[in-house]
């Protein structure tokens, strides 16, 4: 009753054979019923089933694509900024090793030789300075190629630029450099002192001072004070091109002083006092200290 | 029962796709953003190139400028390797007025010639008026190594002095050169002459020694020292001196090794520093057989 009940819940009872017919029908089909039933059960979940493992095939793929969106988003990042830091970093050393190398080009000039390469070889720029003083430079465009050339160059004509370049420019091109650094810089010298003799002291000077242009011939006349006063004429000369001293100072009387023994002795004294200072001081210098002694001949005398 | 936790998974799991379907939307292509960074990149790079002067690749641009450095380096003999400059503005209210301009620059170099390394500081103070430019040095310190050469630091204190920097560089650029030929002449003679030719303190240092093979006891020994001036001018100064025994001397009646200092310096004029010290050798030498 229970299985007729459970297998035709609504099934009105029936009577009779027919009824029982309907009976043993219903029970065969019962089962069948039955089988409809659960494969339709079956069927629902199978589906549920496919729809749940398709929800999760979704599901896993998008949590895969989220997780590598935002494992490349921050591994783009983070490569952005080591990049970032990388060429940064590298460009910086790279500026400052520009910056030093290009301050050390610079710094060249303090030797009194420095350069700078053209198309052709290099144009070499020489410095010149007495004492502290830093004076004029020179240029000398040299054609690197066999045999070596000046294209250019603004050394004075007086410099003896072709007999150093003869003889040392092809066989070795710094000796030549530091050959004519040597004139240069001694040329300079000599002229430095002689202006600054005309500048500064043009009150010793009796006429103006006389030079050649390589101003390595210089005469001048010049009073000094002594008991009176007194005047020489001095005529210096440098025989040595790279030398800012004279190889040869001549003093002599200007005038022809008449006076005691004494006075003609002390002045004789002077006069060869004159010329060995002429031969170891700058010129400059020399009249410097005879301006002191001046100076202290006055205070003593007030 | 099993069919509603299924039910129930599938409606968590449409949510969970819902959210997840958000969450992609809502980040950014990294591709895009990539394209973007890269495109700032360029646009600083293109601002700082343009600051850059020939080059647009500041790499090729650094390897000129130290093939530059190396070929001033070899041009003058002098490798600077550190520089650096300081500089103050000394220009007062009043000078403004007067259109004058005072600076005064601090300067620190340093580097070598060959193996003497130097370090400079050096003030120039620079004095700008309507006319013209003045450049003075006011200060200047060397410091040098190696110390051993004496003749080198008297100098250095002259030009210290002098305050002249480049009287300084042109000296040891001299005095290193004469150093390097004396090593080498000294070299020469000691391959050369094996059995008779030694040096006692290295081929650096500015003696060196001839010794007879066949008389022990006889030697001479050429002192070469490189002299540098008031003007910073180098020059070679050698002489000879002679070990000879008590017995020789005596019967040497000519006095040949009395002079032989006067006649060295007499042959050192005539035929140069090589074939004079040649011709002393060969003198020994000829004395063996």
């Amino acid at each position: 009753m229970e299985q007729a009940n459970s297998v035709r819940p609504d099934g009105e009872p029936k009577a009779g054979i027919l009824a029982h017919l309907e009976g043993l029908e219903a029970q065969m089909s019962r089962p069948c019923k039955r089988s409809k039933e659960l494969q339709q059960a079956r069927a629902e979940e199978s589906a549920l089933g496919t729809k749940i493992h398709e929800l999760r095939r979704l599901r896993d793929k998008l949590r895969a694509e989220v997780n590598q969106q935002r494992a490349r988003g921050k591994a783009s990042s983070a490569n952005v900024e080591s990049g970032q830091t990388v060429e940064i970093g590298e460009q910086e050393v790279l500026e400052r090793k520009q910056e030093s190398v290009k301050a050390i080009l610079q710094a060249y000039r303090f030797t009194g030789l420095s350069g700078k390469q053209t198309s052709r070889g290099v144009c070499v720029c020489i410095s010149t300075a007495f004492e502290g003083n830093l004076l004029d430079s020179y240029f000398v465009d040299l054609v690197i190629q066999r045999p070596l050339w000046i294209h250019h160059h603004s050394i004075p004509v007086f410099i003896p630029l072709e007999k150093i370049a003869a003889k040392y420019l092809q066989t070795d091109v710094q000796r030549f450099l530091f050959s004519l650094c040597e004139s240069l810089n001694a040329y300079a010298g000599r002229k430095y002192q002689a202006d600054r003799l005309q500048s500064d002291f043009a009150a010793f000077l009796i006429r103006p001072l006389q030079r050649n242009s390589l101003c390595n011939l210089l005469s001048f006349t010049y009073k000094v004070d002594l008991m009176g006063q007194s005047s020489f004429c001095a005529r210096l000369l440098y025989k040595d091109l790279t030398a800012t001293l004279p190889t040869d100072a001549t003093v002599t009387y200007q005038d022809s002083l008449l006076g005691t023994e004494a006075l003609s002795a002390l002045r004789e004294e002077q006069r060869a006092s004159h010329e060995a200072l002429f031969c170891t001081k700058p010129l400059h210098q020399v009249f410097a200290s005879f301006a002191r002694e001046e100076e202290l001949d006055l205070s003593l005398a007030s | 029962m099993a069919m509603d936790t299924e039910r129930a998974e599938m409606r968590a799991l449409e949510a969970e796709i819902a959210v997840l379907q958000q969450a992609s939307k809502q980040l950014p292509a990294p591709w895009e953003d990539g394209a973007r960074v890269r495109k700032s990149f360029q646009e600083i790079h293109q601002s700082d190139s343009a600051g850059w002067e020939s080059s647009k690749d500041p790499k090729t641009h650094l390897r000129h400028l130290e093939a530059e450095l190396s070929f001033l380096s070899m041009l003058t003999g002098f490798n600077i390797t550190d520089y650096s400059k300081k500089t103050e503005d000394l220009t007062s209210t009043e000078m403004t007025e007067e259109s004058i301009k005072k600076v005064l620059q601090r300067h620190r170099l340093s580097g070598s010639c060959h193996v003497v390394t130097f370090q400079l500081e050096f003030q120039i103070l620079e004095i700008q008026n309507k006319e013209n430019l003045s450049s003075v040095i006011t200060d200047l310190s060397i410091v040098m190594e190696p110390t051993e050469y004496s003749e080198l630091s008297e100098f250095v204190s002259r030009a210290e002095e002098r305050r002249d920097l480049f009287m300084f560089f042109r000296g040891l650029h001299f005095f290193v050169e004469w150093c390097e030929y004396r090593k080498r002449t000294f070299k020469y003679f000691k391959d050369k002459y094996p059995d008779m030719v030694h040096l006692p303190k290295g081929a650096c240092s500015l003696c060196m020694g001839i010794r007879s093979t066949s008389r022990p006891g006889f030697e001479l020994v050429i002192v070469w020292r490189i002299q540098i001036d008031e003007e910073g001018k180098v020059s070679p100064v050698l002489d000879l001196l002679t070990k000879i025994p008590q017995r020789a001397l005596e019967l040497d009646k000519n006095r040949v090794i009395e002079t032989a200092p006067l006649s060295f310096r007499t042959l050192l004029g005539v035929l140069g520093i090589e074939a004079a010290v040649e011709c002393l050798i060969r003198l020994l030498h000829a004395g063996n057989e």
